[in-house]
């Protein structure tokens, strides 16, 4: 991005601040200046209401990725809470705005807790299914809901005269607080990783994001603000009944208006909410009543899903960007920044290696073993990686490497055996947990969160499972300054704000490495490093391993270069066939039949000890791409 | 005693039918993974045009499904390649959210043209029963059931003799494995899309006269259906069918000797529970993705 | 004038080519379409001009409840074409403004305010379905317009301490059944029922009466042997007949609303199990389309309770029901157009009691004052719940029939229920 470039988004920016503030101020001054448009008034609290919602729901189904169809069921709960609360009570429910707020937060939370270890289709689905069995709950436990007979509200205290005003400028600041919110989150690590979450959710876990934790966090804290505004439409309706209050069709209007506006955008769903309420009165008023509602909504949510899934603003500014970017030459980004001196860095702040005072390996595998179906893909594998050390596995294609590798870190579970890291025993945690305590990796194929920027990308790791550290802002201060230390360090300083999927392969590797550095590793597994990328980052990415290894972090490196590995690495392990079938240092495992065996067969094996040029051959065909 | 007997006979009558309906949903699944939550509507759809049918001509409804079967296959088969074909590998998400808007959308035709109000065929045999030992069998629920049981029986023939249903089956097992035999994934989504709908054609012309419904009643049989390929396993025909059988009876018995109030509430709970504590079912492979699997 | 200047200052402000200028857009059309208005308080002078009087009512004329909504409407219309012909209102003519609420609590608050606040409507009149009166009322109580509602007589309604709000039947809810309970006491001992079975639908306006009816035929020693609710949405009731038959019971009270009463007949019927005594809510006035569902031959006996009668010989019923079959090729009045036909007749009754369309003075004049209506007489207590008596009516030889209370009938006595055919 050239320096006019970035002056020209930041006016673009600032215009579109502008636009915003103008608008809502114009929302502000609104009923001063036409205080008796009450039924205007009345449409657009409504539409507030909407894009509250929309942008609640973006937290958990835009930011996070997953899909809740049945959010309006925290709508529902409040305007109960507030509803049962002023009418046992007789005074105003306003007072249980908060008591709504707490009461949804704590109903998602403990719904979350139990439905977010689903992914996929199953969480969508009970979604669907806890807004109808709410229904049904409500209307049956009549003894503390009064059934289908319903709440009635107390009137509104005020003068008839303001009518639904205060009920606007409710539902308008109620509405901006959550766009702050939102926003505020977004900033955060918190909101980082939830972005992580969506992108690849198992990668997310291997940096040290507790994803079931920012999950149920995320879908609770997008029920709070629903909560809230549920106590205020409970006092506006003045009445409420089960099917009203938990209606499947307000769920629809929600997600419609999310993903019509933009999934995953600031103020998308907030246009969407408004474009979709506003949209939705004018048919009814002028497109022959609202028998046609529900064939518009549907239709609407058919066609938004097909044509327009990354919704209106995604799609407008995509649109300007390629205008913009046919007007000038593009920048390609290729290798140029790499070569580019780095900064030298400390990257272990944190204690030394407990394993190191213990004189006990930093990492232990005892007899792990893995199979899926019939296949023994790891079996009974012990391996030891010193602390300080570089050990090398090798092993042809399908011996088992990257499986151990999923066992190390946890994104699988092991069959039979144990793994133990730094005096701890390792392979029943999560992965996230496995991260915290120093245990990093990267990717055979680079696994960046793609359409992140690369300093996101760097930010999202967690060190440490610590609820602070998950609200340090991502944008600007420590965290986002660490960030770009690393990247300065890897070389990359200058692509901070680029998205992480325009990066060429090499420089992918190399943010992956500075990701993994984020969580302050003690120890760093490498799944080919130099798979795929020029011979200048290969070397480049030698000296960087060199130098973390100089500052006391162990490799343990997955690598088919053959010479690579025997110039870097001292252990090798040789792994064949889920076995490790020689251990020890380079030139002793050079020489050992076995592996000879393993890479080119029974019958090719020489009395002599094999030339480095015949295994590298060996590695290239077995490497097969 | 009687009453018991009764209710487990009621029970099974029903469950059959649930397991016809249910049968096309989890085909669907277990080929394209996608969940069809029109499943339901397009019951209704049938449901409504057979009643429509019946009332004009006086065809007796369940026979009528001889003619929408082929007319729902060929739907199935348009709906695919003009709209679900379209979004083939995007996030579950995004494809519910489609299935979810064809519902709306077949709900909001149905309210424009048909109006929003209970229809049920009534054809003369509708109040007669069987006596068997004190028992009645209702003569509807008895044809309904055997009607189901027959497609069921040529849906399983076709699955496991013809060479197009073994491609279905595979593909269900093993989309990449099938493609290697050179079995065409796309085309065999499309046929597995149609058979999966056609099987509304029998099920909504059952359902027409077995209960009555209205627009908006496509939320309790998707709930229902969903409620019973979750417990069978999603995409498990095996499943499926004793899913329908467990919950058909789970139903009776819980509107016999609780109410019918708490009855409904049986398939949402079995949803919930069977996802959150057997993902995969009585039958099925895995739907439920683990972080730590 | 105003809304210029804000859209200029948008412009000036903002107007961008930024994806967020859509978002300003869609606001400022809204802000551009709406119109200047006065003070809700600030009521319309009354004109003593021949300027027409705006009745503004809002009714599910789409969705779940169009059925009766859609009867609602002919009754209204037929109310305002008489009131016209006659020389109109206070000597002024009437319109109606209807909109439609889709069967939409959301929508139906939206609409009633607009009608009082934007168009001015000079007087209000009710929706159809508690569910709606509900909200609606509270919407025409904030405002202080006069409520009178052709259904909705949930008790639950009138403990709210309305002051305008009248239902313009006989009772609420929990008394409608006061009639039949007195048509079985004055039975001899021997005909009465012994045992009763009482399964009604989850809705605010069955369950009362049924429980109710419950409580009040208990004290007669008629003992319950069954009772059960089920949800709106049940379609299925093969398991409530069946343990309905297990109990053998001689009165089965069912708190029906329409097709659920057809349900549970029909699958009595699979069963053949036929009680000596049937009663249902609302679903037997329901007239041809109950008749259709469970065949002419078995509404034999059945006893409803109900509003009104097409054979009433109340004043005025005798033209309604005429001008209804002039309209609609030969039909005969829904409960529902009736009873949305009364309420314009309490409105009217008031308006032209005082004089005039002060909302206060016609709220207060019925609370003091009975009205004379199709439906027989009417009066409010103070939270504007009824105090009359429901009419008691049978199913005899195809037709629905009023027998009690003895001013209404249309027949000289009840008869008994035959078994199924």
């Amino acid at each position: 991005m050239t320096f006019v470039d970035s002056l020209r988004a930041r006016t673009e920016g600032r215009r579109a601040k502008l636009t915003i503030v103008a608008l809502f101020a114009a929302l502000f001054l609104y009923p001063v200046i036409l205080p008796f448009a009450v039924y205007e008034q009345g449409v657009l609290l409504l539409a507030f209401l909407t894009a509250l919602m929309a942008v609640s729901w973006n937290i958990i189904s835009g930011f996070a990725g997953y899909v809740s169809l049945g959010h309006s069921v925290f709508l529902g709960l409040g305007a109960y809470t507030g509803g049962l609360l002023a009418e046992s009570y007789q005074v105003n429910p306003l007072w249980f705005m908060p008591v709504g707020g707490v009461v949804a937060f704590v109903a998602a939370a403990l719904v979350g807790m139990v439905v977010l270890r689903a992914r996929g289709h199953a969480f969508v689905i009970i979604t669907i299914a806890l807004l109808l069995s709410m229904q049904v709950l409500v209307t049956n436990f009549s003894g503390l809901t009064n059934g289908s007979n319903g709440v009635n509200v107390p009137l509104p205290f005020w003068s008839s005269d303001y009518q639904n005003m205060p009920f606007y400028y409710i539902f308008l600041v109620l509405l901006l607080a959550t766009v702050a919110f939102a926003a505020w989150i977004r900033r955060t690590k918190f909101g980082t990783g939830l972005l992580a979450i969506r992108e690849d959710e198992d990668k997310a876990a291997a940096i040290g994001v507790n994803t079931t934790r920012y999950k149920v966090l995320a879908y609770a804290v997008s029920a709070l603000p629903i909560g809230v505004a549920g106590v205020v439409y409970a006092y506006f309706l003045s009445f409420l009944n089960p099917i009203g209050a938990f209606a499947l069709l307000t769920s629809v209007t929600i997600v419609l208006s999310a993903l019509a506006g933009g999934r995953g955008t600031l103020w998308g769903p907030v246009l969407g909410g408004f474009v979709v309420s506003i949209v939705s009165e004018v048919a009814n008023v002028y497109g022959g009543g609202s028998q046609s509602r529900l064939l518009v909504l549907g239709l609407a949510l058919v066609l938004v899903v097909l044509f327009l899934p990354q919704g209106i603003l995604p799609a407008v500014a995509a649109r300007l960007a390629s205008r913009r970017a046919a007007k000038q030459t593009v920048e390609y980004t290729d290798q140029a920044g790499v070569a580019a001196a780095r900064t030298s860095i400390v990257v272990t702040p944190r204690s030394a290696p407990a394993a190191e005072r213990k004189a006990a390996p930093l990492l232990e595998i005892r007899g792990a073993a893995k199979s899926f179906g019939g296949l023994r893909a790891v079996d009974g594998v012990d391996l030891t990686v010193e602390a300080g050390s570089i050990t090398a596995l090798i092993g042809p294609n399908g011996s088992g490497k990257t499986t151990l590798f999923n066992l190390v870190t946890g994104a699988m579970p092991l069959g039979s055996g144990e793994i133990w890291f730094d005096g701890t025993r390792i392979d029943r945690m999560p992965p996230w947990e496995r991260a915290h305590l120093g245990l990093g990796r990267t990717f055979q194929i680079t696994r960046l969160f793609k359409s992140m920027t690369v300093l996101e990308n760097v930010v999202a790791p967690l060190p440490t499972a610590s609820w602070s550290l998950m609200a340090k802002d991502a944008v600007s201060g420590h965290e986002a300054e660490r960030a770009r230390e690393l990247l300065d360090f890897v070389g990359l300083g200058r692509f901070g704000s680029q998205q992480a999927g325009a990066l060429s392969y090499g420089q992918q590797k190399l943010v992956e490495l500075a990701q993994v550095l984020m969580l302050e590793p003690k120890m760093i597994l490498l799944d080919e490093p130099a798979g795929g990328i020029n011979p200048t980052l290969v070397n480049r990415m030698v000296e960087i391993i060199r130098d973390l290894n100089r500052q006391g972090i162990a490799f343990l490196v997955v690598e088919h270069n053959i010479p690579l590995v025997l110039d870097l690495c001292d252990p090798v392990a040789v792994l064949s066939r889920g076995k490790v079938i020689a251990q020890g240092p380079p030139s002793i495992v050079r020489a050992d039949p076995l592996v000879l065996e393993a890479y080119l067969g029974p019958e090719w094996l020489p009395a002599e000890p094999v030339p480095d040029a015949v295994l590298d051959q060996a590695a290239l065909s077995a490497k097969g791409h | 005693m009687t009453q018991l007997v009764q209710a487990l006979v009621l029970g099974l009558l029903i469950g059959g039918v649930y397991a016809l309906m249910a049968s096309g949903l989890t085909l669907i699944f277990g080929v394209m993974n996608i969940i069809n939550v029109a499943h339901g509507a397009l019951l209704i759809l049938v449901a409504f045009i057979t009643w429509k049918i019946w009332s004009l001509s006086g065809i007796d409804p369940i026979l009528l499904s001889v003619v929408m079967t082929p007319l729902m296959f060929g739907f199935g088969w348009l709906l695919y390649k003009g709209v679900l074909s379209r979004i083939s590998g995007s996030s579950p998400g995004m494809s519910v959210l489609l299935t979810f808007g064809i519902a709306i959308t077949i709900e909001g035709v149905l309210n424009v043209t048909a109006g929003n109000r209970f229809r049920s065929a009534t054809p003369s045999y509708f109040s007669q029963s069987f006596r068997v030992l004190g028992i009645s069998l209702p003569k509807a629920q008895v044809f309904g059931c055997l009607a189901a049981v027959l497609v069921l029986g040529l849906l399983f023939v076709v699955l496991s003799k013809t060479w197009t249903g073994r491609a279905i089956r595979a593909t269900a097992q093993n989309a990449s494995g099938a493609a290697l035999v050179g079995i065409q994934s796309a085309g065999v989504a499309a046929l597995a899309f149609a058979i999966g709908t056609a099987t509304t054609g029998v099920g909504g012309s059952i359902l027409s006269v077995l209960y009555p419904f209205f627009p908006a009643s496509h939320y309790d049989w998707i709930s229902r259906l969903l409620g019973i390929i979750v417990l069978g396993g999603m995409g498990s025909l095996a499943g499926a069918l004793v899913g329908a059988l467990i919950l058909g009876l789970a139903e009776t018995l819980t509107a016999t000797y609780v109410s019918l109030q708490w009855s409904t509430l049986i398939f949402y709970a079995v949803i919930m529970l069977v996802l959150l504590f057997r993902p995969q079912g009585l039958f099925g492979s895995r739907l439920r993705q683990d972080v730590m699997a | 004038m105003v809304k210029h200047h804000i859209r200029t200052n948008l412009a000036r402000g903002g107007w961008s080519a930024t994806p967020v200028r859509v978002l300003a857009t869609s606001a400022a059309l809204l802000l551009a379409v709406s119109a200047c208005g006065t003070a809700p308080s600030e009521k319309k002078a009354a004109a003593g001009s021949d300027e027409p009087i705006v009745v503004g009512i809002s009714l599910p004329l789409t969705g779940d409840f169009s059925q009766p909504g859609g009867e609602a409407q002919k009754g209204y219309e037929i109310w305002k074409d008489q009131v016209n012909a006659n020389g109109g209102l206070l000597g002024r003519p009437v319109e109606l403004k209807i909109t439609d609420d889709a069967s939409n609590q959301d929508t139906v608050v939206t609409d009633y305010t607009k009608l009082i606040t934007q168009d001015k409507v000079d007087l209000l009149l009710g929706t159809f379905s508690t569910l709606l009166n509900f909200p609606a009322s509270a919407v025409a109580e904030k405002n202080g317009m006069l409520y009178v509602e052709p259904a909705g007589g949930a008790p639950k309604m009138f403990d709210r301490g309305f002051t305008k709000l009248f239902f313009a039947q006989q009772a609420t809810a929990s008394h409608q059944p006061d009639v039949f309970v007195k048509y079985i006491e004055s039975l001899p001992e021997n005909e009465r029922p012994k045992t009763a079975a009482y399964p009604t639908q989850d809705d605010p306006f069955t369950t009362p009466v049924i429980e109710s009816m419950q409580k009040q035929l208990e004290a007669l020693g008629v003992k319950t042997v069954y009772t059960t609710t089920y949800p709106a949405d049940a379609t299925n009731f093969q398991t409530i007949a069946s343990a309905i038959a297990d109990k053998k019971p001689d009165l089965i009270a069912q708190g029906a609303v329409f097709e659920d009463g057809v349900g549970l007949i029909r699958s009595l019927q699979q069963l053949n199990y036929s009680p000596k005594m049937l009663f249902q809510t609302s679903a037997p006035s329901n007239a041809s389309q109950y008749s259709e569902g469970i065949g002419v031959k078995n509404t034999e006996g059945v006893f409803y309770t109900v509003s009104w009668n097409e054979k009433a010989t109340t004043p005025g019923n005798e033209e309604f029901v005429a001008e209804y079959a002039k309209r609609y090729d030969g039909g005969i009045p829904a409960e529902d157009a009736a009873d949305a036909y009364a309420a314009a007749q309490v409105v009217q009754a008031a308006a032209e009691a005082v004089k005039s369309l002060d909302q206060d003075k016609m709220a207060e004049w019925l609370h003091a004052n009975e009205v004379e209506t199709i439906l027989g007489p009417l009066a409010w207590d103070e939270t504007g719940a009824p105090t009359s008596d429901f009419l008691l009516g049978q199913w005899q030889n195809g037709t629905p029939e009023i027998v009690a209370p003895e001013a209404a009938a249309t027949v000289d006595s009840a008869v008994a229920k035959t078994p199924w055919e």
